[in-house]
């Protein structure tokens, strides 16, 4: 493995932590953006299935 | 979800459910980084009639529906979250309702399952995602081993675990 690519999963292993660590509250707050982010993609027309 | 969860508390200080507890993806977000999830799961304790030994939920959605919340399929989705009300089917999930732990959203009190009792109910549902929550739980390193030997045990899932292990971890293990 690279340095450039353990550095890469260092970091990502340290944002899991900080993630992981923080207050409900904050958590839920993180989880209803995503959720709200996951429904507008959802609802792209582009994701929509076309007729051919 | 502040709302969601305030309007679940009125619904129980009203009476129409028992002790509640967060499960599921929103339950395991207690414990783990936040992921996306759509919906909540809440386990909640409901009254029998007392000549009958039938357990429904129809309470739950005929106060909600009055309240003007919408069903959609097995959900009801309270103040923009789809929640979906499950009584528990069997004594790892009422153990696991018991045994919940108290908290709070952002000032509202709620409950959320243990690490443990997420893990083994999951481990008892055994869906893909089920799985992949289950590994998240063991590496984040949150879990309590004596404590969840002590509930597979109980509820008769050591071998799955074992099973799970052997899955999952086994090639993990040969590489550490």
């Amino acid at each position: 493995m690279s340095d450039w690519m353990r550095k890469v999963l260092e970091s990502k292993q340290q944002m899991r932590k900080y993630l992981t660590a923080l207050p409900f509250s904050k958590k839920i707050e993180l989880l209803e953006k995503l959720r709200d982010r996951h429904l507008s993609i959802a609802s792209n027309p582009l994701r929509l299935p076309r007729k051919i | 979800m502040k709302a969601t969860l305030t309007a679940i508390n009125q619904m129980q200080e009203n009476g129409v459910i028992g002790k509640y507890a967060i499960g599921g993806a929103v339950g395991a977000v207690f414990y783990l980084e936040p992921s996306a999830t759509l919906d909540i799961d809440i386990f909640v304790s409901i009254q029998t009639l007392p000549d009958s030994a039938l357990i429904t939920i129809a309470p739950i959605y005929d106060y909600l529906t009055a309240q003007g919340y919408k069903a959609e399929g097995e959900y009801i989705v309270i103040e923009g979250w789809p929640v979906q009300f499950l009584p528990p089917g069997d004594p790892l999930t009422e153990e696991a309702l018991a045994q919940a732990v108290e908290t709070e959203v952002e000032g509202v009190r709620t409950w959320v399952m243990t690490a443990e009792h997420l893990v083994a109910i999951a481990l008892k549902t055994g869906r893909a995602k089920d799985f992949a929550r289950i590994l998240q739980f063991i590496e984040s390193g949150v879990l309590d081993a004596d404590q969840l030997d002590t509930i597979l045990a109980r509820h008769g899932l050591l071998e799955k675990w074992n099973r799970f292990g052997y899955k999952f971890l086994g090639e993990m293990g040969d590489n550490q």
